[in-house]
């Protein structure tokens, strides 16, 4: 009965003492140990260590991996006087966690600092542009740019700015319905455009067609009228074959024939009473 | 029912006997439980990372496996060959059939490079290629937590901004959609390498790309007139097509009554020659007796119907001769 006991405070005190003297650094961690506040030991790769017991030895963990920060969108003024509001958002670690700890202590205050560097490198920046450049030419370039510096000038506190990034860039609500309004007017001139086009085209077609229909029809008269000319033409030769060497006869008779065409009912005639029609009449 | 149960002499359980064996064999009991929580499997679409004391020891694939009890070896299982899928400017609310969706304003709204502003909804599919990676590398990825909108959220946006940022309205809304697609891809992978998440974006799909519901109204009016635009050209058209062939049918119709006239008119006269041609040659058999009875035929014929006046040849005639032959209206 004497010996459980023991084997069992045994193993409880050895998970004590490992407890006081062992810890684990993980993926994500880097670990500062102090001795009586004084850093004595940075640790940057995971696993198991030791360490003295607590009150003689401490351990300050940091994240090792890449750290979110993401600004509240703030309105920045562009080069040409225009408003944009910028929401950000930036990658970074903690690069030397003795540095760190010493500027800042804390994760947090970490964030309050990179929210002041970020934020006026930005506006410095980007104060600079244009709107155009910032929204269309060379965003990329720029935030290149806001990146370098605000490494730079978070190194001091042993902090690695990876990547300042552009999340949003919109006009502030009152310029928006100023760009809906232009917009509008501008869809409306397009869509005019069309309609104006439409109609150009349609009277264009509409007169060519008239046109065409025209020439159709004068071409026909002017054929028609080569084809009268030429029946003409050969109705004159028929009668003008048929009549030579009959010239006598054909005066006689057309002469009665027009006589008898011409003169009609109404027509008064005084005819001298000796002319060959009443010769025997007059008995001569 | 007859047999009687036999109780114990003594009532109340039996002491515990803590003999050594006894504590040992519970000791060992703990120690082979605690040694069998270790086994776990993975399933075919997930890998686990191993970690022992925080250090990644191994990735395991699928199958059923063992790891050292916590807390010295722990195993992080996460499926990786699914294709996991973001969304920006929208979210399914109810995956359906039929499906439900919400608007994020916020989101799709963005300015295009010539300031006008556009409403763009897009769905971003991406994979784990490094699980390591993709755990350890960045925090707040956003990939393994549903429903949580992390780093590949925010960088999914940023892509989309930039990229539509460098391309005008029209670009957007018609013929550069595909064009913009990959280079959003693009740029989103560019951007997961910076932060080397072990992510790959499979594909990027913009869902809808349309002009705010602001002006609307104008862009659809736009297409209306195009369409206008189309119909009166039409409209032209078929005008065309009806007034040229009447043109030509009418034309066919002067050609053809001019011919009619030649036809007619060369007939006539080759009758009335012939008709002259066969007279001619009676005539000349006898043309004094023709020509007088000609002449007698046509002043019969005609003079019946005329006013006639006979008046006397010599000299003294006059009005007080005319005698009339009619005897219509009596003398005048």
């Amino acid at each position: 009965m004497k010996a459980p006991m023991v084997g069992i405070i045994a193993f409880v005190a050895a998970l004590f003492v490992a407890n006081l003297v062992l810890f684990t650094v993980n993926e994500v961690e880097q670990v500062v140990v102090t001795q009586f506040g004084e850093p004595v030991r940075v640790i940057r790769e995971p696993g198991l260590y030791f360490k003295m017991p607590d009150p003689i030895q401490k351990t300050t963990r940091f994240e090792r991996w890449l750290l979110d920060y993401d600004s509240t969108p703030e309105p920045i003024y562009t080069r040409d006087k225009k408003i944009l509001m910028l929401d950000n958002y930036a990658r970074w670690r903690i690069i030397d966690p003795l540095i760190f700890m010493r500027a800042l202590r804390t994760k947090e205050q970490g964030l309050a600092r990179l929210d002041d560097i970020i934020y006026s490198e930005v506006r410095k920046e980007l104060g600079q542009h244009t709107l155009s450049e910032i929204v269309s030419e060379n965003r990329e370039a720029l935030m290149h740019l806001v990146t370098e510096r605000s490494d730079e000038a978070a190194r001091s506190y042993g902090i690695e700015v990876v990547d300042v990034r552009i999340k949003r860039a919109d006009l502030p609500p009152e310029n928006e319905s100023a760009v809906f309004n232009r917009m509008r007017a501008e869809r409306a001139r397009e869509a005019k455009t069309y309609r104006s086009e439409g109609e150009e085209q349609a009277l264009t077609i509409r007169a060519e067609t008239d046109l065409s229909a025209s020439q159709i029809r004068a071409e026909a008269e002017e054929e028609a009228q080569r084809i009268r000319g030429a029946g003409d033409a050969e109705a004159l030769q028929i009668y003008a074959e048929a009549y030579t060497g009959a010239t006598a006869f054909y005066e006689f008779s057309r002469t009665l024939e027009a006589y008898e065409k011409a003169l009609g009912e109404k027509t008064h005639i005084v005819l001298p009473a000796d002319g060959d029609f009443f010769r025997l009449l007059k008995g001569k | 029912m007859s047999q009687q149960f036999e109780f114990p002499k003594r009532s109340g359980t039996p002491p515990i006997n803590f003999t050594p064996r006894t504590v040992y064999s519970i000791i060992g009991v703990l120690i082979v439980l605690w040694g069998l929580s270790g086994v776990y499997t993975v399933e075919p679409d997930e890998q686990a990372v191993v970690l022992r004391f925080g250090k990644v020891h191994s990735i395991v694939d699928p199958g059923l496996h063992y790891h050292l009890p916590s807390p010295m070896e722990v195993p992080l299982v996460r499926s990786v060959t699914q294709v996991y899928r973001d969304e920006i400017g929208f979210r399914t609310v109810d995956p359906g059939p039929p499906a439900r969706y919400s608007k994020r304003a916020k989101e799709s709204l963005m300015l295009t490079g010539d300031e006008n502003i556009i409403d763009v909804e897009m769905v971003v599919q991406y994979r784990v290629t490094n699980v390591e990676k993709t755990l350890f590398s960045a925090e707040g990825l956003g990939v393994f937590e549903r429903g949580s909108f992390g780093l590949v959220h925010d960088a999914s946006e940023a892509a989309l901004r930039q990229v539509i940022g460098r391309h005008t309205i029209d670009e957007a809304l018609t013929e550069g959609k595909l064009e913009i697609q990959i280079e959003i891809k693009d740029k989103l992978q560019e951007i997961f390498d910076i932060y080397d998440c072990g992510l790959a974006v499979e594909t990027v799909q913009l869902q809808t790309v349309s002009a705010p519901e602001q002006v609307d109204a104008a862009f659809k009016d736009v297409a209306s007139a195009k369409e206008d635009r189309e119909r009166l050209v039409n409209e032209a058209r078929g005008y065309q097509n009806e007034v040229i062939p009447q043109a030509r049918g009418e034309a066919q119709r002067i050609l053809r009554a001019a011919d009619a006239y030649q036809v007619e008119r060369v007939r006539s006269a080759q009758g009335d020659a012939d008709r002259f041609k066969q007279v001619y040659t009676e005539y000349r058999k006898a043309p004094k007796v023709t020509e007088t009875r000609l002449y007698l035929e046509t002043m019969e014929r005609i003079l019946p119907q005329m006013e006639k006046y006979i008046v006397e040849n010599d000299g003294r005639g006059g009005l007080i001769n005319v005698l009339n032959l009619g005897g219509k209206e009596g003398a005048k």
